[in-house]
């Protein structure tokens, strides 16, 4: 079928167009317009502006500790109102069901989970398969695991090193690696209560930041094309901002992606020993120009903390509101669900503030990336509110206008004057994420990408305008038509997958049978474990 | 050989289908009892939604209150493989599901290789019957007859230094023990413990890890009930005693305990999903039985029974399963042409709402 979608104002920064044109899509791609200029159907975009599907690369929306969340927090789900109601299982606050909907909605049409157990593997891919429409990806945690701390401990190869990355993504379908608080969790089993980078891991003698460099030079040896995928250590400790520089100058020279920076961004400054670090943490990103980072940003409201950083989860259930907080230490990295609420309070006000001045203050769009760390920051449903504040300096000032001043006094963001073009935001939700993931196929409007299109309608309201998207289409279907989802489609949950290496499953089926128990067969599954066709979808390795 | 039937009558499979769904289209108020894989958990689930059941899980008494303990308190829980691993010291509390005890038996067998200990200790509060046979010896810690609660308290006071009424039986030698440990891990489940029982386990637990590591091994009562959990939490956000009579789901404990629906007459359809051979048949008087169930005959009673495989013997299968923790495939060890309850209830869907398939 070949669908014409005209009119609008096109915004496309990966391909350099910007302005009032055509769009074609011919089944599941985007097309170049045909000779013969006659589409089968035609959808009027005029007062609109045309993107790319939005694309999230950190958004906590499946497996064993978003599930413990909802396990937790029956009385919760209202945090994720509204709810769409005219497909199965949809109106279900919180479900995979709903979380499809609600992002394809906003026209976003591929989001990561940042925190993938290899262990649990099975169990993120079921909860991935049950949210509709979008496609998705998950990153395999690492460095917190027996086998790989003992390797690096042994000085084992290069090579060695590079399989057992192979055999843990591939096995578990991931689309990447994330290292979380690198040996944080092994050191809390050993009742170490604090942990830095340059900490040394008990028992095995290395330091943290020997684990990520290690891991870091493996995703970029075996071409993964998203850099390594790091959580650093002393996440939302005031004096943070020195362990975030510090984990960006061990770059050197190779990508490294540092996720949720907000929650380092906490100056050790004041009388509240709490203050504003962004202009900081802001001058190392753009000096830093091999390192990428997502915000995290906080907003005010009830939510609920979901980490696989167990040491810092264990220390925030004093903080918990509700009362009540899970803690795992299970095999690997752990973790722990821990409600709160954000208060419009001074140290709240703080935190937003950050956020929104890294998102201000990092000057290249390409390496800022949008995420509220759904949900540690806020649920993803503030992201229509958030958009606003970044677009609009007037929302800001009316927002900072309600917060304690003393707040403000320690954060910069009441003088910066920024306001994100529509371009920078293509480029931060669109382009650049394609670009972090190693997807030619998504984040753009060319000929040969696949047709996920999004199409506002113009509004005085920026939320309202990019809250509720006119048309959104996946694969060249449309699923959403003015706000409302039309009917689900099943996406697929991209992967790298690179040949694993006979040795090393040898190795660790001899390493299972003997440290579990358990043969290798139990860590790993077939496809059609999955019940959906094509759960999976390939996404190359640079050769 | 038949595989379907309406009554005690020998039906198709179409037909005992065609009569399923014209009991549930006529329902007011269906339930379902839930004792199958994930998939058959999945279907089952979506399909409560059409028809605005609500759902739980045979023996869901116990995982009502194991559920309680998350949705009401939360706590510190470790899994078997980190307690294999790790754990030099193990306390049982209270008894513990069978299938466990292999693992007991595991454990006696191994010490921990991600410890300085090389030895692992064991106590047991509640009975020591509560240990399987060959599992080594354990020290009995009790506050005489006073229970498996008092028993906790009476421990919390003790680490907290303050008096109990009676004095804890080899205490001593437990406090001793935990000084030395560097990780003890205390193994329950909703089989041998209240819901008191366990945020007193989970307050003793926290209490612990004041000062040094301590952790809790949950041993759900039914690994089917579990892993029905998990998709029951992903697929509507809660856990089972959903309903969606409202049109939307609903969680409530008490509302939509099934047996206690049917009981007070509630429900006017009863959907029993039970792959396992041996899962013991409903016997009420009340509602219509749908019977989706391992059996060569007709379930008594039942107004349909539809004979359907078991989850990893006749057809390959996701479960849930304590040993990880997490879900794992199981292959059918012996291959069979009995359906998977999923296919069974997607295809009453089908027949309920044309052309609108379930989600799952």
């Amino acid at each position: 079928m070949l669908t014409r979608i005209t009119g609008g104002e096109i915004i496309d920064p990966a391909n350099g167009r910007a302005g009032i044109g055509d769009v074609w899509i011919e089944d599941e791609k985007i097309v170049d317009p045909p000779q013969s200029g006659q589409a089968d159907r035609v959808f009027d975009a005029s007062g609109c502006i045309l993107m790319a599907g939005a694309i999230d690369i950190h958004s906590h929306i499946g497996g064993g500790n978003v599930n413990t969340a909802r396990l937790l927090l029956p009385e919760q789900h209202k945090a994720h109102l509204p709810r769409p109601d005219a497909t199965p299982l949809s109106n279900a606050g919180w479900s995979t069901f709903q979380t499809g909907c609600l992002y394809a909605k906003m026209g976003f049409t591929t989001v990561i989970e940042p925190a993938m157990p290899p262990g649990s593997a099975l169990h993120t891919h079921l909860e991935l398969a049950d949210i509709p429409i979008i496609d998705k990806g998950a990153l395999a945690i690492l460095g917190n695991d027996d086998f790989l701390l003992s390797m690096i401990r042994d000085n084992a190869s290069s090579q060695a090193i590079d399989d057992y990355v192979t055999w843990t993504v591939a096995s578990s379908r991931a689309l990447g690696v994330k290292v979380i608080n690198a040996g944080g969790s092994m050191a809390f089993r050993e009742n170490v209560r604090t942990f830095s980078f340059d900490d040394v891991v008990p028992s095995y003698g290395i330091t943290s930041r020997q684990i990520v460099k290690t891991l870091q030079a493996s995703v970029n040896r075996l071409g993964i094309p998203h850099p390594l995928h790091v959580h650093c250590n002393n996440l939302g400790v005031p004096g943070a901002p020195d362990t975030a520089a510090e984990t960006m100058s061990a770059a050197e020279g190779l990508p490294l992606h540092l996720a949720h920076l907000q929650f380092y961004g906490y100056a050790k400054e004041g009388k509240r020993d709490f203050a504003s670090a962004a202009a900081q943490l802001a001058h190392v990103v753009n000096t830093t120009p091999e390192v990428t980072i997502d915000v995290g940003q906080v907003m005010f409201g009830q939510t609920v903390t979901i980490s696989s950083d167990e040491m810092r989860q264990f220390f925030a259930r004093v903080s918990a509101s509700p009362r009540k907080s899970v803690i795992y230490d299970w095999d690997g990295n752990g973790g722990g669900i821990v409600p709160y609420r954000y208060r419009p309070d001074y140290y709240g006000a703080v935190q937003w503030a950050i956020g929104l001045e890294l998102f201000l203050l990092i000057d290249d769009p390409w390496r800022v990336f949008f995420t509220t760390d759904h949900p540690n920051g806020a649920p993803f449903t503030a992201y229509p509110e958030l958009f606003e504040l970044l677009m609009s300096r007037d929302r800001r000032a009316e927002v900072i206008a309600e917060l304690p001043r003393s707040a403000m006094k320690h954060s910069t963001l009441p003088t910066l004057a920024r306001e994100y073009t529509f371009e920078e935001i293509a480029i931060m939700t669109r382009a650049a994420p394609a670009r972090l993931l190693g997807f030619a196929d998504r984040g753009h409007l060319g000929a040969g990408a696949l047709a996920d299109v999004a199409v506002y309608r113009r509004d005085a309201s920026i939320a309202k305008m990019l809250g509720s998207a006119a048309l959104v289409f996946k694969n060249g279907d449309l699923v959403v038509k003015d706000g409302e989802i039309t009917h689900y489609r099943w996406g697929k949950a991209l992967r790298v997958n690179p040949p694993v290496e006979a040795t090393m499953k040898r190795r660790l089926d001899e390493y299972h049978q003997s440290r579990y128990g358990l043969s290798l067969d139990w860590f790993d599954f077939p496809d059609s474990a999955i019940h959906r066709e094509q759960p999976f979808g390939e996404v190359p390795c640079r050769t | 050989m038949a595989v379907a039937w309406i009554g005690n009558r020998e039906a198709s499979l179409e037909q005992a289908v065609e009569q399923a769904a014209s009991l549930l289209k006529a329902s007011r108020c269906p339930v379902f009892t839930l004792d199958t894989d994930i998939h058959g958990t999945r279907a089952a689930i979506a399909l409560a939604e059409q028809v605005g059941g609500a759902y739980d899980v045979a023996g869901g008494e116990v995982m009502a209150r194991e559920t309680a303990l998350y949705t009401d308190k939360g706590g510190i829980f470790a899994d078997a493989s980190e307690t294999r691993r790790r754990a030099d010291v193990i306390v049982v509390v209270g008894s513990l599901p069978d299938y466990a005890w292999p693992l007991i038996a595991e454990l006696a067998e191994t010490v921990p290789d991600l410890s300085p200990s090389n030895i692992r200790r064991f106590f047991v509060i509640g009975d020591v019957d509560n240990l399987p046979p060959n599992s080594g010896t354990a020290t009995n810690l009790s506050c005489g007859s006073s229970g498996l609660g008092a028993t906790l308290a009476a421990l919390r006071a003790k680490f907290a230094k303050r008096k109990t009424a009676a004095p804890v039986e080899n205490f001593d030698q437990f406090a001793a023990a935990l000084a030395e440990s560097r990780f003890p891990v205390f193994l329950f489940s909703g089989k041998g413990c209240d819901l008191l029982e366990m945020e007193m386990l989970q307050g003793l637990v926290s209490d612990l890890n004041l000062k040094s590591r301590a952790s809790a091994l949950h041993l759900p009562a039914s690994e089917s009930g579990w892993g029905s959990m998990f998709a029951s939490g992903w697929m509507t956000g809660f856990p089972p005693r959903t309903g969606f009579g409202s049109g939307h789901p609903e969680y409530d404990r008490w509302r939509f305990d099934v047996a206690r629906m049917i009981e007070a007459g509630e429900a006017d359809v009863h959907v029993w999903v039970a792959g396992r051979p041996d899962a013991p048949a409903p016997s009420h008087a009340g509602p219509s039985l749908i019977a989706l169930a391992k059996t060569p005959e007709a379930v008594p009673g039942a107004a349909v029974t539809i004979a359907v495989g078991t989850p990893g013997i006749d057809h390959d299968a996701v479960v849930f399963t304590y040993r990880t923790g997490t879900f794992r495939t199981v292959d059918a060890t012996e291959p069979s042409e009995a359906p998977a309850a999923a296919s069974i209830l997607r295809s009453i869907a089908e027949v309920i709402t044309p052309g609108v398939p379930l989600p799952c």
